[in-house]
């Protein structure tokens, strides 16, 4: 008789266990599942891969700073960069500077290659890939950075 | 016979109709006896949130000077006007500034309200602070009030957030701008920051995505989630035995004194309650209100004593918020140009201490140092254990705490002024002079 009602009392706090476990779980499943759901698989803002042009728009010597895009296009010879205009610190536009770049936001000035060179900016301006389209353009790639100094050569 | 009762029946009724329907909805006539006093804190919905009676110590001006209650009322009016202009805005990046514009010319009192809700944004802000400033000085965070601090601490930040999220939703220069660093500072704190800066932007880039989180951010999530803070804060001031207040000089008053109240309406004479523990169901919350054994009793009726005071305030927030809005016009800048960020690019002022920090370093200003704040701020009650200065401005027994925070606040404050008046082009130094 005790043994049954001992066995009874077991029964019920393992179901107590379980259902507690099953609700706290479900409530956590539910929690992550709304991060998915915020979390957007597809964006509807600018690629990140663009065409830019053809080479001869951006005779040797060039910098042009393409604002729309976020990038700056250097051209030095036959060899053609794109360096990232979104300033590190805090994602501001840097402007073309003598020197380099600089940005308005908090001071933080780059040098021609977009190394740091003054201000809170924690790190250099990264290198985007460019590479040539088939049709004979210049395409940037902001999705893969490269490191600083590797250039294309048209 | 029966026909005529019928009839003078249907006629009573007919003739007590507007006395019945009114006392149907309220159920207690104006009060003109103690019992009736107690009774409207238990039979009006709206009332009921206060208790029966209130501390004297509740009602002095110079003690809580209604920084709370002006807060609460700002949040209504904020509430209010934000639902109003939701009826005129768009959220979308083609729409969001045209119909600023159009708030201003062609939406009767589109501005004024436009006005209001800046205005009361910015007041709650700095109320909220200075809310927290004065429970601090009070000491009136102690046991067994240490929940309803760190409730109010998270209150602060949700304030802020809205206060933030409020911002991009013009779609001006300065909306655009201060989400843009505003979401990078998100994107520095540690391993998540660049997921939680993702999931605020839904994108990669400020743009449509971010317009359309934050309006939803700042019309629905962040006020329902104030809303629930504030029920729990203002329960548990209940539930905490009342507004913080000095100690009673307990058994020593053995003498019956009928309270003096110079400046309250109604005083209730002292009666001596018996040893035998006489209290009802307000007995169960901490710290007790009610008055057991001979100790003078403080308290005054909330009806009208208490209801008094806050229609005041109610009626001095709202004036100031009028006058302020009928004064002063919302800044609205430029529409957004994503290619020339103005310069320097100043967020509001409640945030230019942060701006200031961050420019020095971007994680240690803008995550670190503020993050450790946050944590300090929720510590203190479990920091600070010593329950002796409660209930008084700048206690004795205070002294280092009081010195430790205002430093803090002084700090900021100076931070604030820096980044206001000296910070100008490219953030540099420059003299306001």
């Amino acid at each position: 008789m005790t043994e049954l009602e001992e066995r009874g009392i077991a029964r019920r706090r393992l179901l107590t266990w379980f259902s507690g476990f099953g609700l706290f779980g479900s409530a956590i499943l539910s929690a992550f599942s709304n991060f998915v759901f915020i979390k957007p698989r597809a964006t509807y803002g600018p690629p990140a891969r663009f065409a830019i042009g053809k080479p001869d728009e951006f005779p040797p010597g060039t910098r042009i700073s393409l604002d729309v895009r976020r990038v700056c296009v250097v051209r030095e010879g036959s060899k053609v960069a794109a360096i990232s205009t979104t300033c590190t610190h805090l994602g501001c536009i840097v402007g073309v500077s003598d020197t380099g770049f600089a940005c308005p936001c908090h001071g933080s000035r780059f040098d021609q290659d977009g190394n740091v060179t003054g201000g809170p900016a924690p790190k250099p301006l990264p290198w985007f890939k460019v590479s040539l389209k088939p049709n004979g353009d210049l395409e940037v790639d902001k999705g893969i950075e490269i490191p600083p100094g590797t250039y294309y050569n048209v | 016979m029966n026909d005529t009762t019928k009839q003078s029946g249907v006629w009573t009724a007919v003739k007590e109709l507007p006395g019945n329907v009114w006392s149907s909805i309220f159920r207690n006539p104006l009060p003109s006896s103690d019992l009736e006093r107690a009774s409207t804190s238990f039979t009006n919905f709206f009332l009921h949130i206060h208790p029966v009676k209130v501390h004297k110590n509740t009602l002095r001006p110079i003690y809580t000077m209604g920084l709370g209650l002006m807060s609460f009322f700002l949040f209504l009016i904020l509430v209010v006007t934000g639902v109003l202009l939701m009826f005129y805005y768009v959220p979308a990046t083609t729409q969001a500034y045209d119909r600023m514009l159009d708030l201003r010319g062609s939406v009767a009192f589109g501005i004024f309200l436009r006005n209001m809700h800046r205005w009361s944004a910015h007041g709650m802000v700095a109320l909220v602070f200075l809310h927290m400033c004065r429970v601090f000085f009070t000491g009136a965070y102690k046991r067994p009030r240490e929940f309803n601090w760190v409730l109010g601490v998270l209150m602060l930040l949700v304030t802020l957030f809205l206060s933030f999220t409020g911002y991009l939703l013009p779609w001006d220069q300065l909306a655009f701008w201060a989400i843009t660093v505003g979401t990078s500072i998100a994107g520095y704190a540690p391993l998540v920051g660049q997921q939680i800066k993702f999931l605020l932007l839904g994108d990669t880039t400020v743009g449509q995505e971010a317009l359309l989180r934050f309006y939803v951010l700042h019309v629905a999530v962040l006020p329902v989630t104030l809303v629930l803070l504030i029920a729990v804060h203002f329960w548990r001031i209940r539930k905490d035995g009342g507004l913080s207040r000095p100690e009673e000089s307990g058994g020593a008053a053995l003498t019956m004194q009928s309270a003096p109240a110079p400046n309250v309406a109604v005083s209730v004479k002292a009666v001596p309650v018996a040893k035998k523990h006489l209290y009802g169901l307000q007995g169960f919350v901490r710290g007790p209100f009610t008055k057991i054994g001979n100790v003078p009793d403080n308290s005054v009726f909330s009806w009208p004593n208490l209801l008094i005071a806050e229609l005041f305030v109610f009626v001095m927030t709202v004036a100031i918020i009028l006058c302020v809005s009928l004064m002063f016009n919302a800044p609205l800048e430029e529409p957004v140009n994503v290619m020339h960020p103005p310069n320097p690019a100043k967020a509001p002022w409640y945030f230019l201490g942060l701006q200031e920090m961050v420019s020095y370093s971007a994680f240690w200003g803008g995550v670190g140092i503020p993050g450790l704040f946050v944590v300090l701020l929720l510590g203190v009650p479990y920091f600070d254990r010593n329950p002796k200065g409660v209930g008084r401005w700048f206690a004795r027994e205070r002294l280092l705490a009081n010195t430790i925070f205002l430093t803090l606040v002084l700090i900021n404050v100076i931070f604030i002024v820096i980044g206001t008046f000296f910070r100008g082009p490219n953030w540099s130094f420059v003299s306001p002079w």
